[in-house]
């Protein structure tokens, strides 16, 4: 069940909160938001036809990357989940356009171009495009540490960082 | 008796899942969509139960538990948090006054119950409960008198679950503490590696709090402030919810690297406000600077050095192996960001940290900070193992 609260300019706002190494799907107007993005990537996807959104929120690239068996820690096998559970929820895999951030270097000893960061966002790119799903706006890299909206309203990922404040992709 | 850090995590994620299936509930009687924010587990000692619970009123359910797990299992709210529970379920349509007056009893069922299913499940045996007593106490009082016992001796393990309302201003904890000795006994049946040996914690928990207050009185001799350490813990916790537990607001920290026996990470995070307050005392004359910048991140930097030297060498001492930091790696950003490539790294190799988490006091309320290590849980495993038993 969710709930409905007045946002300031007067629209009804659902929300849904995606941890780190979590992943959630809707079917209406529910935004998604995530937050603590650092070298972690997100990963937003819409149909709009179907009016299904998904939101990842990896921490590491690949399934190899780890010992862990869940497949929203990685970008690969995240990725993967959440086009399946969209498609459950009626989305189609051709119809899907994507927004991703994050995967910033945030400490000096990260390993620059091999830091997690770099290789979750050059994962995120080649899976997006090894499917065919276009990147409508991104907001990678640098070294800023991020939070996450994706409203399917506008559609778009509103991304908030500590010093430049908010930006609409 | 050695005690399997993956059954630990077991555990910790069945925890977790009675958690869920509770913030499912409350969404459902109340109407307010309820996020589980975070589940840890941390031995902790009857100090860290007074900072825990002093001085706030309570209310609570305690069920007795029989067979796969014996003991008793509480589940306590703050009064405040309760009553703000209850305000909603009245709100609600539909919702009488008799079912709000009897939500906490009720959640704490539906919790509990929720809990111990998945625990059964786990052990293959049915673990059955007694019927809920509703308890209202100050501090600790609201925890069984063999669960402040046990914390006097070897500890008791607490369960956190940090619930938060996504869109009214409502978070709050519950506790759950299983009986010590079967829950140990729980732990070890099948030890596998990395184990940690049960006689070793409070040798941890002991070196935890060694460090914390090094570090604090690091801060003491560089700043001329008071200093107090006010919580000091040992959480394990899933990785991906350290970020969670640090929070969004903006920090200025400075993030460490470990090498030597245990690696791992140190965060040292301070407010704005609090940094500026530590810059400012650090300075000739107390001179401030506008926002946050250079004077800011030099003298954070310089302390953080200090403060983390302070923290290990109690280590290395005890432990008796070394343990190097590297220079500091001053971050000005979002506090769970600041963890985010932390946790990112140490999630290459395990799923679950021993957080050892202490907030230190400066000055009365002029500032405040926050010292997250990480160590590698396989190699500081293999380190509490290789302590004497005397240690």
């Amino acid at each position: 069940m969710t709930v409905t609260l007045t946002s300031p300019d007067g629209a009804a706002v659902d929300r849904e909160k995606v941890g780190i190494a979590d992943l959630a799907v809707v079917t209406d107007d529910t935004q998604l938001v995530t937050s603590g993005l650092g070298s972690c990537i997100g990963i937003a996807l819409y149909d709009s036809e179907a009016g299904v959104s998904g939101l990842l929120h990896a921490m590491l690239p690949t399934a190899d990357d780890g010992r862990s068996t869940a497949p929203e820690k990685y970008v690969d096998t995240g990725l993967e989940q959440l086009i399946s559970a969209m498609q459950t929820a009626g989305a189609q895999p051709q119809r899907l356009h994507s927004w991703i951030a994050g995967g910033s270097q945030m400490l000096e000893f990260s390993g620059g171009e091999n830091s997690i960061g770099a290789r979750n966002i050059r994962v995120a790119t080649q899976q997006l495009s090894a499917r065919s799903i276009p990147i409508e706006g991104a907001d990678t890299g640098g070294s800023s540490g991020r939070s996450l909206i994706f409203n399917p309203k506008i559609p778009g990922l509103i991304v908030r960082t500590a010093k430049d404040g908010k930006k609409t992709l | 008796m050695r005690l399997d850090i993956r059954e630990l995590g077991q555990f910790n994620h069945l925890a977790s899942q009675g958690a869920q299936r509770a913030a499912a509930s409350l969404s459902q009687l109340t109407g307010v969509k309820m996020n589980v924010e975070v589940t840890d587990v941390s031995l902790v000692t009857d100090s860290v139960l007074q900072e825990t619970f002093g001085g706030r009123n309570f209310v609570g359910v305690s069920v007795g538990l029989e067979g796969g797990l014996s003991g008793e299992t509480v589940l306590a709210f703050e009064r405040e948090r309760a009553e703000t529970l209850q305000k909603l379920l009245l709100n609600k349509a539909g919702a009488s006054q008799a079912l709000a007056q009897s939500s906490v009893s009720e959640l704490g069922n539906i919790m509990i119950g929720g809990f111990i299913d998945g625990w059964a499940n786990h052990l293959h045996e049915a673990i059955n409960m007694t019927p809920p007593t509703y308890l209202e106490a100050k501090g600790t009082r609201i925890l069984p008198r063999e669960t402040l016992h046990a914390a006097s001796g070897k500890g008791v393990f607490l369960f956190e679950s940090r619930l938060e309302a996504m869109n009214v201003d409502l978070d709050f904890s519950i506790y759950m503490l299983p009986e010590y000795q079967e829950f140990v006994d729980l732990l070890s049946r099948s030890p596998s590696e990395p184990a940690i040996p049960a006689n070793k914690l409070r040798a941890f928990d002991g070196l935890a709090k060694r460090g914390a207050h090094r570090a604090a009185e690091q801060i003491g001799m560089m700043t001329g402030m008071e200093t107090t350490v006010n919580i000091s813990r040992i959480r394990f916790v899933p990785l991906t919810g350290v970020p969670a537990q640090v929070g969004d607001e903006t920090m200025v920290g400075v993030v460490f690297k470990l090498t030597g026996m245990p690696s791992g990470y140190l965060v040292i995070l301070f407010d704005e406000r609090s940094a500026k307050s530590v810059a400012s005392a650090m300075m000739p004359g107390g001179m401030q600077e506008d926002g946050i910048g250079a004077m800011t991140e030099g003298a954070v930097k310089e302390l953080g050095n200090i403060m983390t030297s302070g923290f290990i060498d109690g280590w290395a001492n005890v432990l008796g192996t070394s343990i190097e930091h590297s220079p500091p790696n001053y971050v000005h950003d979002m506090g769970s960001s600041i963890m985010s490539p932390v946790v990112s790294k140490l999630g290459q190799r395990q799923d679950y940290a021993f957080v050892i988490d202490s907030a230190i006091e400066m000055g009365g309320q002029q500032g405040h900070c926050d010292i997250y290590a990480l160590p590698d849980e396989r190699e500081l495993a293999k380190t509490l193992s290789a302590l004497p038993s005397n240690a």
